[in-house]
């Protein structure tokens, strides 16, 4: 599904960030992408999404067989990428009801479907919002507009399950959650959890992989893969720590 | 007095009509006397330092002689709810009044002219004689029709008055009116005005307001004018004691426009002006708002957005002014202004003068550009660029509308912001 070939990249007009990444991810796959602090992990995740201020300086990423750099982040999202964004913006006076709406029908219009009508769309939202304990005022607001980090960061996997994408990057998206939370995020996670569809995590903690196992854990140091393995990496790097495998 | 060279060709069109009573006449043709040794106002003053009369002075707009059509309802201006609406085209009524409740006074300027002229001697006054607005005192020269709102004590309206504008010109011309509104104690009002029309004119509209003790009014502009034309309004508002002025325009047309308001607060009068404008190409618009605190307890908020595309440039001059003796005056003002191009422009300029000790005055003006990350959210999200943008900026307007407190009107508004987005993607 997805293949990242020795991915060289830098901050527009400043220093190098990844160093080479190589990273292939197959349909029904979870991935965990560890590491500390600056080592490239948020970078590879708004490269592949599409965040501007980026230059790639060699290598290449492909998705469905399609370069996917080539791609504007919009019709990333069309082809069924998501990102969940580390720190998730706030949008006053765009209703989050309404954002999610155009959202879900622009994804819709993409695929050849038509739009889902106020009454459709609500239905499907009401059947979402449920498992993730998200309260129904929340999405009358602006989008993210008075939200907790918490709330913040569930709005995002609420998201991704209205929008149901075949390859989400959850960048960051358990830091900042109490154990209740992080609970909720990782059901969301799991839901989305088909043959079909693949999920990269990125993490800076173990702890979210006690919830949503993963087939793969790489650990990501001064923007190249350092280790790969399976679980048993993720529990080796809490007891050792990133300098103990090596990063 | 020698006569400033612009203003000969508008003494030239003066025909004083017989038919007027001998005050108007006089007080016409002391306004004109004034605009002929002043001339049009220079860039070095002060209020006049951001605004461009070039398009005024390349071209003249001799009094405007031709019929227009009015097809008002056809094209998207006119509210789908019930109002009291009066059409004007090229300055001159179209359409009559139907009933109205009893204590409400509304008719042209000419109508009342006719049966109450006491009304018309209240909306020309000593400034217009004195020749302080240059522009004010043309109008007062040469101003043919315009309207007149009257509320007796108590009353209420609950449908909207809309005033409609339309030109329709192929030779230059302008169009002078002159308006008056005035609301006795505890009466209510909502007063909706929208502008468009075809080909190069320049209206020039002079309001009235007076709001009586404990009175409300709201008044809505709605500037949509053809892109060859220039618009000028100027109002000015007298509150009594404890009234309530909401004031909210929309400037989207003209090449050059400008919306003068003037507030004279009395005791615990509340007001709020708030605007926005939408403007592209080569489109220069000004909001020149003046607030007067001349008593204590009175409550200011005002707000202002501004979209600004292409080669477009805006001013905003707010000055505050809080008097000796205006204790208690709370007053805000805000502008924000997105400029989504290198080359357009906005000069701010924030103006307080307070001279008493216990006030609470704020201002606070901030330019910018879409946030980058936001649109990228947005984006990430599956939704289109031109669409993502649209979004934005129409939540960003959207803020200046909120105190519109009639929902079908602050949707009337939106979908006017709606159409100028469109036809930037078209």
């Amino acid at each position: 599904m997805l293949e990242i070939d020795n991915l060289h990249a830098s901050v527009e007009g400043g220093r190098e960030i990844l160093k080479g990444v190589t990273l292939h991810v197959k349909a029904g796959e979870v991935h965990a992408i560890m590491g500390p602090n600056g080592s490239g992990k948020s970078t590879l995740a708004g490269i592949l999404a599409g965040r501007d201020g980026y230059v790639i300086t060699a290598g290449s990423v492909t998705y469905d067989g399609r370069d996917l750099l080539a791609l504007a982040p919009e019709d990333r999202a069309r082809a069924g990428l998501f990102l969940a964004f580390q720190y998730p913006v706030e949008i006053p006076g765009v209703n989050n009801m309404y954002f999610l709406r155009m959202a879900l029908n622009a994804l819709r219009r993409a695929r050849g479907e038509p739009d889902l009508d106020a009454g459709q769309f609500l239905k499907s939202v009401r059947a979402k919002l449920k498992t993730l304990e998200i309260e129904d005022d929340l999405l009358q607001r602006g989008v993210n507009v008075g939200f907790s980090g918490g709330e913040k960061k569930r709005n995002e996997i609420f998201q991704m399950a209205m929008l149901e994408p075949r390859l989400a990057i959850l960048d960051e998206t358990d830091s900042g959650l109490d154990i209740d939370a992080l609970r909720i995020v990782a059901n969301g996670i799991n839901k989305l959890r088909t043959p079909e569809r693949a999920v990269i995590m990125i993490t800076h903690y173990q702890r979210l992989l006690d919830y949503v196992a993963p087939d793969f854990v790489h650990v990501l140091s001064e923007g190249r893969i350092v280790r790969s393995g399976d679980k048993s990496l993720a529990i080796e790097l809490e007891k050792s720590g990133y300098v103990g495998v090596g990063a | 007095m020698p006569v400033k060279t612009e203003a000969a060709p508008y003494l030239d069109a003066f025909r004083a009509n017989a038919a007027e009573p001998s005050w108007l006449r006089a007080a016409r043709g002391a306004a004109l006397e004034k605009f002929g040794e002043r001339g049009f106002p220079s860039r070095r003053e002060e209020a006049w330092r951001f605004t461009s009369l070039r398009p005024l002075l390349n071209m003249q707009f001799p009094p405007i002689a031709t019929k227009g059509e009015g097809r008002a309802t056809k094209s998207g201006y006119a509210l789908t709810e019930g109002t009291h609406r009066l059409v004007f085209a090229n300055g001159v009524l179209q359409s009559q009044i139907g009933d109205l409740p009893k204590g409400v006074w509304l008719a042209s300027a000419a109508r009342t002219l006719a049966e109450k002229p006491e009304l018309i001697r209240g909306a020309l006054n000593d400034t217009d004689l004195a020749g302080g607005q240059p522009f004010a005192s043309l109008n007062a020269a040469l101003f043919a029709d315009g309207f007149v709102l009257a509320l007796e004590p108590g009353v209420t309206l609950d449908r909207p008055i809309e005033i409609i504008h339309i030109a329709d010109t192929v030779d230059a011309a302008s169009i002078h009116l002159r308006n008056l509104i005035t609301l006795a104690a505890g009466s209510r009002a909502t007063v909706v005005e929208s502008y468009f029309g075809e080909g190069s004119y320049w209206t020039n509209t002079v309001t009235t307001v007076s709001v009586g003790d404990g009175a409300a009014l709201t008044q809505i502009k709605l500037q949509d004018e053809s892109r060859a034309a220039i618009h000028f309004g100027t109002a000015r508002v007298t509150l009594a004691a404890s009234a309530r002025y909401r004031n909210f325009g929309l400037a989207l047309g003209a090449s050059l426009s400008r919306q003068d308001v003037q507030v004279l607060l009395g005791d615990g009068a509340d007001v709020e002006v708030a605007g926005a404008f939408l403007q592209r190409g080569e489109q220069d618009t000004t909001n020149a708002i003046v607030i007067d605190h001349a008593a204590p307890n009175g409550t200011t908020r005002e707000l202002f957005k501004g979209v600004l595309d292409e080669r477009a440039h805006a001013a905003f001059l707010g000055r505050i002014a809080v008097r000796e003796g205006a204790q208690k005056t709370d007053a805000k003002q805000t502008s924000r202004t997105l400029l989504l191009s290198d080359r357009a422009a906005i000069d701010t300029k924030p103006e307080l003068e307070i001279f008493a000790d216990d006030v609470k005055c704020a201002h606070g003006a901030t330019v910018g550009d879409l946030d980058k990350e936001t649109l990228f959210f947005l984006r990430a999200r599956g939704i289109g660029l031109d669409e993502a943008r649209h979004m934005l900026i129409e939540a960003f307007v959207l803020e200046a509308i909120e105190m519109v407190e009639q929902p079908e009107l602050r949707e009337h508004l939106a979908g006017h912001i709606r159409r100028w987005l469109a036809r930037e993607a078209a």
